[in-house]
Formats: structure tokens, C-alpha cells, sequence
């Protein structure tokens, strides 16, 4: 009855399907998958190529939004100019060079080392809203710059022979840049306010190099204000080659042809090769430990849950409730039960026939016995647990008489 | 298709091409390489469709009785054969179900098997089993996952070969059966010692020997032989005895594992040793249901009743009829009650106890010992056996054999702590209410057993003994 013999089952060979009928139970299975995601896919690919390509950098040649300088930009390009987007110091002196004009916008992060070497280019350098330091560089240092404090109200004369200046006549932007030794023959100073000059001009050597203290007049919201657009036009227009840096916040190059990209910028240059073959590792293991190795195996259970756990929620409710009296009543009770079947007593004998069996038996004093079978109930946890200890005192007091 | 860890391995050493030329182009390349080397090995593989697959197992065998499955593998291709072949069972019945990757399914190392075969040649893999649950399973698919020459990548395919293997009951109360014979002989008067049955038939007279009770002594058979002599009485044959499986909602109930309460003892009148609530929570698949309980109980009356001549028929029942094993006796019966028992699984329905009375009246008409395996859960037997135990009381000797749960004689001796002891009080009521029920039951003339897993199939043995010596069936 232990074990038959093995009986053997019929030879099977392949599992009844052909390459044809797997491919097309692949493609069954997977349709809807493939169908959806190509769907999703190509609403991207519509939406992607649908919008014009803007940017959300502030200054940003391509950024429509009122931070952006977009206006500028394309008013340019439509005057023949060539404006050259950079992101990176590096692509910047790369692009720029003598006949062509380097624009610097706002660069909170630029290093000393960049703003050295954007310094030292061959093009005319436009700054617009530098900091002390990027101011000193370009200036060589005969420029100095204190924070505006005072917010520009009144437009102002440009009260110099700047063209650029007289262009765009009057302007409300803020000015804190002044000459480090008071006058110096080179340096040009327009614009005066209370802080300071909003323009200087700097000629060195055979370029000019332009700090305006103020970017605003680049931007989308305020480029129409008196003469913002005048004096953008003509700074920027100068050359028919524009090179944009609007500096991503990555960046550390300082010379062309440094570093793959504004994002490996701050890591060696091979960490994204390596990158990418770990990668390739990382997709191999996963297919390799993704595979099992045939279908689970499945087994019906009758039930899980055990049946004590109806007495144990009943537990939880005493507990909750408190209910001592309910719980030392269940003890005496069962005790009472147990201890009347030993003694041969009736389950109708009555408390006082139980006491006095269970006295004999136990030699215990009758009222110590009913104290413990039909005392007032226990009226904290303690005494509970002393109950049922004594309880089971008694009981195997009982069983051992 | 499937990797292995040598494509892996592949993939690390382009490191070596990195280090030599970093651009991103000879990633690309070397990844072009890695695909093109593993499309190459699968398409060398041999085709695991073309491996003719024969399943041998036992058709039956005994719960917790080891047994194996035999594969044998014929390699039909014209490639050699390098694979790594999976016959796979169901949890209850793989050897090493424990070995789990953390929290997962049940990873049957014992299962898998690596063969090697030449073009035509066939190879023989054994996969040990060891059933722990009774039933009907059936095997799962073959997997068969070849590899190619250069290990690097396999096909791979799940052949439905045919495999099932009924677990019959454990019949592990059979430990009981010599020492319950013993007594059923002495009960017989066959035995060296003078404990005579108090049968009512007749059997045969023999000499007197001093001890013998002098109110059997044949006075007329006396006067014929000068001798005194006895008349000796046997207790009845060819009694009727029905045992009847009750497999509705509450036979499902897991009631823990009998084998973790020592001792025991005669549930609801001992008290169990505490011990630890370990058992059977981390291994589902383990038996442990009151029907299991109820089956070995079932196979000890079973054997021991056929042993003392009475017939012997058991019904499965819940609210259809089930199984049924009767007209089966001496070395066939057992063979054939764990056969027709094997299959029977608790259903999560209320027992319809009016059919199951009708049922049984159809089965015997004469007088017969009706046993009911069921549990005294209150609320079950007040709507269900109570208003219909007359029936089979006014005709029969009926007893109702109830399986305790462990669990609660382990939570009614607990004490712990405070907690326990609320546990300890909650248990101790679910007892009373068992012993009124059980009272109730008596009341209607009605025998009640109930014991622990392990205790019930002896208590069950010894009453029916009891009952026999008293002539009550």
C-alpha cells in the first residue's frame, strides 16, 4: 500500500508548438503592451516636434518667457547676426574670436580661473550683470563694482561719448561700477547714479570691452523700456558673430576643447564611458537572474488561517474591554468544571457542595477555596494573573489528592 | 532564451576595451559583441523541443514515505545535449521545501538536474520526493534549458509531461493497532489472562479454573462431564460499524500541529504542557487540518474493527456524499479505505447534517455503531448535529469523536503573561461551551470522544472497545 511500481507515463517530445506558432503567441500576448507604449511614443514624438524649441534659462537666447532673451536674439538673427548659444567657458572661447563678439550674461558661478580666461579673449567682451570678480577680470582690474542699493527710478542720461550709449539715450537700470584710480583715460563711465556708472567702457588694445552693471536690458519683460533695446542692439550688433554664454551652474572648463560635456564637466572624462558599460553589465545580470527556470508550481491549500484565532480575537476583546470579571469567571469556571469531574460531583452540584469537595479534598479552609472559586473578581491585571496561578494551585491540588 | 553568469562575465571584460579607448562607440561595440556571441550560442544549442521526455512515478504513496520521479531524457536532436533539466512538483511534495530566496517561491534545488547527451542518447535523472500533504498532485511541466557550446546563453522550454502521484494517508495511529489487538484477544478469551468479555454470545465451555466467576459456570454441562465447567461468551461479530467523515467548513480548520503538544491527555480534562507556538507556521503546506485528524482516527477504528470481525464502511460527507468505502474487509480494506480516502479534501461549506443522517440511514438499516468524526464547535453542532442526533440515536449506538485544537490546550495553560492569561481565560471559556455541547450530546444518548490530533484515534480505539466489551453495539 506504501508504493506501486512507477508507472510510466507516455513519451513526450516538444510541447506541440512550431517557431511560428511562438512568435505569434508571443505577438498575442504583447500586442496591446507594444500597441500602447508605440501610442504613447508617438504622442510624444508629435507634441515634441509640434513645439518650437524654447528654454526656461534665464537669458537664454531660446527662452520665450520674460526672463528669457529671446527678443533680443531674434532680432539680431533677423539684422544678420550670427548668434552662437554656449553653455560652457570652454565652447565660448572656442567660438570666439577676433571680429566677433562675446556676450556674457549673469554667471553667479563662475571661477576665477573661467573668469580669467574669458578675460583673456581676442573678441569684444560684452558683460552684462557681473559680479566683483568677473568685473575685475574684464576690466584688468581698473573697475571696481558695489551692489546696487538704491532701486533705479528716474531715467537717467547717458552723460558720455559712448556710441552705444548715445544710441540708446535714456535708461532706468541700476549702476555700481566705478574706476578703481578715479580717472583713467581708458575706461568711459555713462550712466551715472547714485551707486555708480550702469555702463563702462573699456578699451584695451584693439576690442572693447563693455561691463553694463544692469542685465535686465536683455530680457524679454524689459527690453522695450526707454532705451534698453537701443543700447542691446548696438553692443551686440557690432559683429556679424554673437557668442551667448549663459554658464550651466556644472560647468568648470576654462579652455577649448576640455571635457565632453556641460554635465561630465564636474567628473573625469572617461566616468561616462564606464557609466555606460556598467550598464551593459547591469542589463546582462538582470536578464541572466530574470529567467526562471520553468513556471512556478502552484498547490491548492485547503485554509491558512488557524482555527484559534476566533479564541484569541475573543482574548483581544477581554483585553480591550478590560473585561476582568469576564476573563476570571472563564478561569473559575473551567476550574470549577474540571475539579467537579474529578471529584466524581455532578455538573448541577451546586457552589456550596463544590466548596466543601474541593475543602476535603485539598484540605484547605471551605472559605479560602470559595474565596478563590467565587470571590469578587480580580480588579487589576495582577490579580488576574495571581487568580489563574492560584487556580491552577488548586486544581493540581485536586488531581494529586 | 536564457544568460548565464559566463554572458556576465563577458560583459565585465569589456572593461579592457574601455580602459584602452574610452568612448562611448566601444561600449556600443562591445555590447554589439556580447548579443552577437549569445544569438550565436543559442543558435549552436541543441533544441530542448527535440528531447523526448517519459515521467515515471509511483502511482501511489504514503504520506511522508519517501518516493521519486524518474525522468528519462532521449536526446533526438543531431547536437549534443548540455542541459539543465527541472522536473518540477508542487511545494507539498519536493524534498527541500525550506530552502527559499527570501521571501520568494520555493526554490527545489533536488529537482534540478544536469545532463549531457551525444546525438541519440538517453539518460535517466531521479528527482527525490517526499509527500507531506495527503491528495492528488499533479506534477508541473519538464524545463528543459539547453546551453550552448560556449555556455554562454541556453534555449529554453517547458514541456507538459504528465505526472500525478496520490499521497495516501499517513495511517501514522497504526503504532496503536498491536497493543488495542492485544486487548480486543483478551476480550475474546483467547488471551493467557482471565479478562473475559462480557459478550453476550455464546462461545464454548471449557474446565474451571478458580478466579472464574462461579455465575458462569454450566450447571448442566457440570452434571454431564464430573467436571466443573464454564461457559466461556465472546463478545459479538458481524456488527455493523459505520464511520462517517464529516468534510464540511470545520474539518478545514488548521488546528496545529499535534506533534509539538507532549503528552496531552484527554482534552478538555488535562492540561496540556505550554509549548512554544512554533509549529506549522512557516510550512503551509504541512497538513495539520481536522480532517486529518479525523482520517487517522477513521483508519485505526477501521482496522481494528475489521480485526474483531464487525464490518466496516466509511462515508465521507459534507453536504454531497463524498467518498464512500464499504464491502471491503481483511487485507483488502485497508488498501482500499486509503485509496478511496486519499482524495478527500475539506470544502469550505456548512455540513448539511439532515442528508448526512439520511445517508446513513440508506448505507445500514440494521443496528450498527454510526461514528461521527466531526468537532464540537458550538455554534456548528447546536444548528447542525443536535436537532438531528435523535434520529440516529433511536436506532443506532452513535459516537461523536471531536478532534481538539492544540492550539487552545497550548493558550489555555499559558500564563505567561498578563496577555496570556486573557488568551488562557478566552480558551478556557471556548472549553466550557465544548463540554456542554458535549453534555447536550450525551444527554441524547450519544457517546463523546474528544482528544488532541494524536490522542483521538487510541481514545476513539478504546471506546469502541469499551462499547464492544459492554455489548453496546
Amino acid at each position: 500500500m506504501t508504493t506501486t511500481a512507477p508507472a510510466p507515463s507516455p513519451t513526450v517530445t516538444g510541447d506541440g508548438t512550431t517557431a511560428r506558432s511562438r512568435a505569434a503567441g508571443r505577438w498575442r500576448r504583447a500586442r496591446w503592451t507594444v500597441l500602447v507604449l508605440s501610442a504613447l511614443a508617438l504622442t510624444v514624438l508629435v507634441m515634441a516636434v509640434s513645439r518650437p524649441a524654447t528654454s526656461t534659462v534665464p537669458y537664454a537666447p531660446d527662452n520665450a518667457r520674460p526672463d528669457g532673451a529671446r527678443a533680443v536674439a531674434e532680432v539680431l538673427a533677423d539684422q544678420g547676426v550670427d548668434v552662437r548659444y554656449v553653455t560652457t567657458v570652454a565652447d565660448a572661447l572656442g567660438a570666439a574670436g577676433p571680429g566677433s563678439t562675446l556676450l556674457v550674461t549673469p554667471a553667479p558661478y563662475l571661477l576665477g580661473p573661467q573668469a580669467d580666461a574669458l578675460a583673456g579673449t581676442e573678441a569684444d567682451l560684452v558683460v552684462a550683470g557681473a559680479d566683483q570678480l568677473l568685473v575685475t577680470a574684464a576690466s584688468g582690474d581698473v573697475l571696481e563694482r558695489f551692489p546696487a542699493t538704491n532701486p533705479p527710478t528716474d531715467p537717467v542720461h547717458p552723460g558720455c561719448d559712448v556710441p552705444a550709449a548715445v544710441a540708446a539715450g535714456t535708461v532706468v537700470l541700476s549702476g555700481g561700477l566705478a574706476a578703481r584710480d578715479g580717472v583713467d583715460p581708458d575706461v568711459t563711465l555713462c550712466w551715472p547714479t547714485r551707486d555708480g556708472a550702469v555702463l563702462a567702457s573699456v578699451r584695451d588694445g584693439d576690442r572693447d570691452v563693455t561691463l553694463v552693471d544692469d542685465a535686465s536690458f536683455l530680457r524679454n519683460d524689459t527690453v522695450l523700456d526707454e532705451g534698453d533695446a537701443a543700447l542691446a542692439l548696438h553692443l551686440l550688433g557690432t559683429h556679424t558673430e554673437l557668442v551667448w554664454l549663459v554658464q550651466d551652474p556644472l560647468d568648470t572648463t576654462t579652455t577649448p576643447g576640455s571635457g565632453p560635456g556641460p554635465t561630465g564637466s564636474m567628473l573625469p572624462p572617461w566616468a561616462g564611458v564606464v557609466g555606460l558599460w556598467a550598464l551593459l553589465v547591469v542589463v546582462v545580470a538582470a536578464v541572466w537572474r530574470a529567467r526562471r527556470l520553468g513556471p512556478l508550481v502552484a498547490e491548492p491549500l485547503p485554509v491558512v488561517v488557524r482555527a484559534s484565532e476566533s479564541t484569541r480575537g475573543r482574548a483581544r476583546l477581554y483585553r480591550r474591554a478590560r473585561s476582568r470579571g469576564h476573563a476570571a469567571a472563564g478561569l473559575r469556571a473551567s476550574t470549577a468544571e474540571r475539579v467537579a469531574r474529578r471529584l466524581g460531583l455532578p455538573r448541577s452540584a451546586d457552589p456550596t457542595t463544590l466548596t466543601d469537595a474541593v475543602a476535603r479534598a485539598t484540605a484547605r479552609p471551605a472559605h479560602e477555596v470559595a474565596a478563590l472559586l467565587y470571590g469578587p473578581p480580580p480588579t487589576d491585571e495582577a490579580q488576574l494573573t495571581e487568580l489563574a496561578h492560584r487556580l491552577d494551585t488548586l486544581e493540581s491540588e485536586v488531581h494529586r489528592s | 532564451m536564457a544568460l548565464t553568469w559566463r554572458a556576465v562575465a563577458l560583459a565585465v571584460l569589456g572593461v579592457v576595451p574601455v580602459a584602452v579607448l574610452p568612448v562611448p562607440g566601444t561600449v556600443l561595440v562591445w555590447a554589439i559583441v556580447v548579443v552577437a556571441a549569445c544569438a550565436l550560442d543559442v543558435a549552436l544549442a541543441a533544441s530542448p523541443r527535440a528531447v523526448a521526455v517519459r515521467r515515471a512515478v509511483p502511482g501511489s504513496v504514503r504520506r511522508g514515505t519517501p518516493a521519486r520521479s524518474e525522468l528519462v531524457l532521449t536526446n533526438e536532436a543531431p547536437r549534443r545535449l548540455r542541459a539543465l533539466v527541472r522536473d518540477a512538483w508542487p511545494p507539498s511534495v519536493v524534498v527541500d521545501p525550506r530552502s527559499r530566496t527570501a521571501g520568494g517561491p520555493v526554490v527545489a534545488h533536488s529537482g534540478r538536474h544536469r545532463v549531457d547527451l551525444p546525438p541519440g542518447e538517453s539518460a535517466r535523472v531521479r528527482t527525490p520526493l517526499l509527500p507531506t500533504r495527503r491528495g492528488e498532485r499533479t506534477a508541473g511541466p519538464v524545463s528543459i534549458r539547453a546551453y550552448g557550446p560556449l555556455g554562454l546563453a541556453a534555449r529554453q522550454a517547458s514541456l507538459p509531461v504528465p505526472g500525478r502521484i496520490r499521497v495516501l494517508p499517513e495511517f501514522a495511529s497504526r503504532r496503536h493497532l498491536p497493543s488495542r489487538l492485544a486487548r480486543l484477544r483478551e476480550m475474546d478469551g483467547r488471551a493467557a489472562v482471565q479478562v473475559r468479555g462480557e459478550g453476550t454470545e455464546f462461545d464454548s465451555l471449557r474446565e474451571y479454573v478458580v478466579g472464574d466467576d462461579v455465575r458462569s459456570i454450566d450447571w448442566r454441562a457440570t452434571a454431564r462431564r464430573r467436571d466443573v465447567v464454564v461457559r466461556t461468551w465472546r463478545p459479538e461479530r458481524d456488527r455493523r460499524v459505520v464511520v462517517v467523515l464529516d468534510t464540511g467548513r470545520t474539518s478545514a480548520a488548521r488546528i496545529g500541529d499535534a506533534d509539538v503538544v507532549p503528552g496531552g491527555g484527554d482534552a478538555p480534562g488535562g492540561t496540556a504542557d505550554p509549548a512554544p507556538a512554533t509549529a506549522d507556521a512557516e510550512a503551509p503546506t504541512v497538513g495539520g487540518t481536522r480532517l486529518e485528524a479525523s482520517l487517522e482516527a477513521a483508519l485505526l477504528l477501521s482496522a481494528l474493527a475489521d480485526r474483531a470481525g464487525d464490518r466496516v464502511q466509511v462515508l465521507a460527507y459534507d453536504r454531497t456524499l463524498r467518498a464512500r468505502v464499504a464491502g471491503a474487509s481483511g487485507p483488502r480494506l485497508l488498501p482500499a479505505l486509503a485509496e478511496g480516502l486519499a482524495t478527500v479534501e475539506p470544502t469550505l461549506l456548512e455540513t448539511d447534517w439532515t442528508g448526512l443522517v439520511s445517508q446513513v440511514r440508506t448505507q445500514v438499516t440494521q443496528r450498527a455503531l454510526v461514528v461521527l468524526l466531526t468537532t464540537l464547535d458550538p455554534a456548528a453542532v447546536e444548528t447542525g448535529l443536535l436537532p438531528v442526533v435523535d434520529r440516529l440515536t433511536r436506532t443506532h449506538q452513535v459516537v461523536v469523536a471531536a478532534v481538539a485544537d492544540a492550539d487552545l490546550a497550548r493558550l489555555r495553560a499559558d500564563r505567561t503573561t498578563s496577555t496570556a492569561v486573557y488568551d488562557a481565560a478566552a480558551a478556557a471559556r471556548a472549553d466550557l461551551e465544548r463540554s456542554a455541547v458535549a453534555a447536550v450530546l450525551r444527554q441524547r444518548g450519544a457517546e463523546v470522544v474528544e482528544a488532541l490530533p494524536d490522542d483521538l484515534a487510541p481514545r476513539l480505539a478504546d471506546t469502541y472497545l469499551a462499547l464492544k466489551a459492554a455489548g453496546r453495539l
